[in-house]
């Protein structure tokens, strides 16, 4: 899995992103996609207290919630990247939410969605260099600082 | 159960004399709008000074945060939050309209009644 580095924050290079909203794709073999927040998301919000998911068997049109988190200083929608129905969310948050900053892009997906528009949404995502440039655009034009990482933060490898 | 397009109402009487009192209401305005419904703060009261330019940047709860007051303002603004000050209640702290931060309305008293009544809950404060 490759990635790059930009002012602190890992951008990986092998999965759909949503520069916009700090979302991820993952398309996955058997035709869902997962979905999960990038760690300049994780980092903007802080160490995460609480995860709450929508259920699975709800459908979402792209740019709706998929999930709330909060944390001490933020709390917030995690927008869906695509149009779909909500298949399965990732139990573990709900008992440790910080997956979501330790390991953003693994342990802390957020649902997995069976998509119903997957060509034409991933079409306006990103991905690889143009993802990477993307981010390096918009953290310099918002002055998003360097991303930080706490204890127990695996590395993306 | 669906939240979707519910109304919530928070009403917001306290301001910077109690800095512990002003940071929930908002957070918690934020938490519903991020639940997908329309939310409205209204500011009356003490509630009105916290939205004094130049005031909310000066309340941390939390000294060794960059976190402030008007962080979470903006914060809600950004997640369409509605903010709306009592017009009355502006005279009480000699403010006028450009004293106000950047996104305020300014309501009048029968704003709030409508809005009480169309609201599917009101959260007072």
């Amino acid at each position: 899995m490759g990635y790059a580095k930009v002012n602190e924050c890992i951008i990986p290079t092998d999965l759909h992103i949503a520069v916009k909203d700090n979302t991820w794709v993952r398309v996955n073999e058997d035709g869902t996609v997962t979905v999960g927040m990038t760690d300049v998301a994780q980092s903007l919000a802080g160490p995460i207290l609480h995860a709450k998911s929508k259920s699975p068997g709800t459908a979402r049109k792209r740019g709706r919630p998929i999930a709330t988190v909060e944390s001490g200083k933020w709390v917030g929608p995690i927008k869906s990247p695509v149009s779909g129905e909500i298949v399965e969310v990732n139990e573990e948050l709900a008992a440790n939410p910080q997956l979501l900053n330790t390991s953003p892009y693994k342990k802390g997906w957020v649902v997995k969605m069976k998509p119903n528009n997957l060509e034409a949404d991933l079409a306006d995502l990103q991905m690889g260099e143009e993802a990477v440039e993307a981010y390096r655009k918009k953290i310099e034009e918002e002055n998003i600082p360097a991303c930080s990482h706490i204890e127990g933060t695996e590395d993306y490898e | 159960m669906d939240l979707e397009g519910k109304k919530i109402l928070v009403i917001q009487t306290h301001g910077v004399d109690t800095p512990t009192r002003t940071y929930s209401p908002i957070y918690y305005a934020m938490a519903a709008a991020a639940m997908e419904m329309e939310v409205t703060v209204w500011f009356t009261m003490n509630g009105t000074n916290q939205l004094r330019k130049g005031v909310a940047e000066m309340i941390k709860l939390d000294p060794s945060s960059n976190v402030s007051l008007k962080t979470m303002l903006e914060q809600a603004l950004d997640s369409e939050v509605r903010l709306g000050v009592c017009q009355q209640s502006l005279n009480l702290w000699n403010m006028t309209p450009e004293d106000l931060i950047e996104g305020v309305e300014i309501m009048g008293a029968t704003s709030i009644i409508d809005l009480a009544l169309e609201a599917d809950h009101v959260m007072y404060f």
